[in-house]
């Protein structure tokens, strides 16, 4: 079981969401993909499809408007 | 399995509504080291409703998520800590609790469950498009006024439905019932019901369920599909009202937290869940009102508690059950004058069996829930011996020479 890590600072949505599918595709179940964001929207768009999705979804406020969305796929 | 990690807390608050938040401000303010777990947006259900105009403070009116988000920025002030997942599971049978997250086991003295509750939908077509601020309502309390002069639906004949239902009537021009039982049947008491099938303004389609939600931006009809001829009816709308009931978000404490048959957490008026150091406040507890007001209400005491419950748990091991001495523990009730006139006799005994003997005095008004640990009910008077920190017998005689005796027995034990 892996940890990846994706770094989105400065980009808007909806490339963090599209990356982290992207990304999340060449994982495995149990590993762990984490997203780094600034933008809002990605904080609200990413979570929610990956919950949809049916993975476990935990965010964490890095600082003021700065968020870790730690993505466990769920296979 | 990935080993979770552990991190130790004060309070752990579950759910981040205008509750969870509130306890959060209280805890934070305590300096209590408090951790609020969120499973979605800061917020809650609040966020969801577009105009706030009846949270006192607010008389410009402010939006449901403007003011969660004043709620969230307060108690950032003091400190409390936030984590946004979901809590998988939680295990209260230990004085440490345990609360379960994917990634961590967040272990803690005390633990606030303020996770809400969600309303029931129909699970029509296009439902989810128009929730909340779209034309699709849970609320008449909340979106009555903005329906003045205009005709509603309602979805629904419960006596929630009615008692709405007939609040809205005072405003809209027509409200509309879709009930899904034959001609004159309706869940509801029956007086609520001739009430209701006597008011001018409402109208009843028997035998309907909606079949779907239609609209561009804004609901705008309601397609309703007749049971028994599986008929489809039209009908134009401005808000649809749905209370079909309220679903508590109390999945994880079945089996561990007493729950109502509607599976609502059964708390006392101090927010206390019946298992020790577990406090339920906001949406989830059985109550009668369910707003950001009340929830504020709620989250205070609950917030208050969980300190107060701190404070006496270090009370209860640090003082009470010293291991050093051997301890007494005299408990008296304050307004009794007989209890009262044994205190100097008690100081006088420890004063005497200074080497070996440790008083404690609980008023057990005061510290009811002390007593309650020590599974005392004593009336009016009582004393509790330990020694090594583990009680070892009581009395209810609490005279000098036989307290005197019984605590030198002990010593030379």
């Amino acid at each position: 079981m892996k940890e990846v890590e994706l770094d989105c600072m400065g980009e808007a949505c909806p490339i963090p969401l599209v990356k982290a599918q992207k990304k999340l595709e060449t994982m495995d179940g149990g590993d762990i993909l984490l997203v780094l964001i600034d933008h809002s929207c990605a904080m609200k768009n990413l979570p929610e499809w990956a919950r949809k999705a049916g993975h476990n979804v935990e965010i964490e406020e890095l600082d003021d408007g700065e968020w870790e969305v730690v993505i466990e796929k769920v296979v | 399995m990935r080993e979770k990690k552990r991190e130790q807390f004060d309070v752990v608050i579950i759910g981040g509504g205008a509750a969870g938040l509130t306890a959060a401000i209280y805890c934070g303010r305590a300096r209590l080291n408090t951790l609020l777990i969120e499973k979605s947006l800061m917020g809650g259900l609040a966020t969801y409703t577009n105009e706030i105009a009846n949270f006192p403070g607010f008389p410009e009116e402010i939006t449901g998520l403007g003011l969660m988000k004043l709620f969230h920025k307060q108690a950032k002030k003091f400190g409390v800590k936030f984590k946004l997942t979901d809590v998988k599971k939680v295990d209260f049978s230990n004085e440490t609790k345990e609360v379960e997250t994917f990634r961590n086991i967040y272990e803690a003295k005390t633990v606030i469950i303020a996770s809400g509750g969600r309303p029931r939908t129909t699970g029509a077509e296009n439902e989810e498009k128009f929730l909340f601020d779209k034309g699709i309502s849970f609320c008449a309390t909340c979106d009555a006024a903005a329906n003045t002069g205009k005709t509603v639906m309602i979805i629904g004949s419960g006596d929630a439905a009615i008692e709405e239902g007939t609040f809205l009537s005072k405003f809209a021009d027509k409200v509309i019932f879709s009930v899904i039982h034959d001609t004159g049947k309706m869940d509801c008491n029956e007086i609520a019901k001739e009430q209701a099938l006597a008011n001018s303004k409402m109208e009843f389609m028997w035998n309907t369920i909606v079949d779907s939600f239609e609209g561009e931006d804004h609901l705008k009809t309601v397609v309703l599909k007749n049971l028994k001829t599986s008929e489809l009816e039209r009908v134009d709308v401005d808000t649809c009202f749905e209370f079909i009931g309220y679903l508590p978000n109390t999945e994880i404490f079945n089996d561990i937290i007493e729950l109502t048959d509607q599976e609502y957490i059964v708390t006392d008026e101090n927010m206390y869940t019946g298992v020790e150091g577990v406090f339920a406040c906001g949406d989830v507890r059985d109550k009668v009102l369910k707003q950001v007001a009340t929830a504020v209400g709620d989250g205070a005491i609950a917030g208050v508690e969980a300190e107060k419950f701190i404070s006496e748990t270090e009370v209860f091991h640090n003082q009470l059950m010293q291991k050093e001495k051997i301890g007494f523990i005299y408990i008296y009730s304050a307004i009794d004058s007989v209890s009262r006139e044994l205190l100097p006799i008690m100081k006088e005994i420890e004063d005497e069996l200074k080497d070996v003997a440790k008083l404690n005095v609980v008023d057990m008004y005061k510290g009811k829930r002390l007593c309650e640990r020590l599974d005392c009910n004593a009336e009016p008077m009582k004393i509790i011996f330990t020694k090594n920190g583990e009680i070892v017998g009581n009395t209810k005689d609490c005279s000098k020479n036989h307290v005197i005796g019984k605590l030198k027995e002990l010593a030379a034990k």
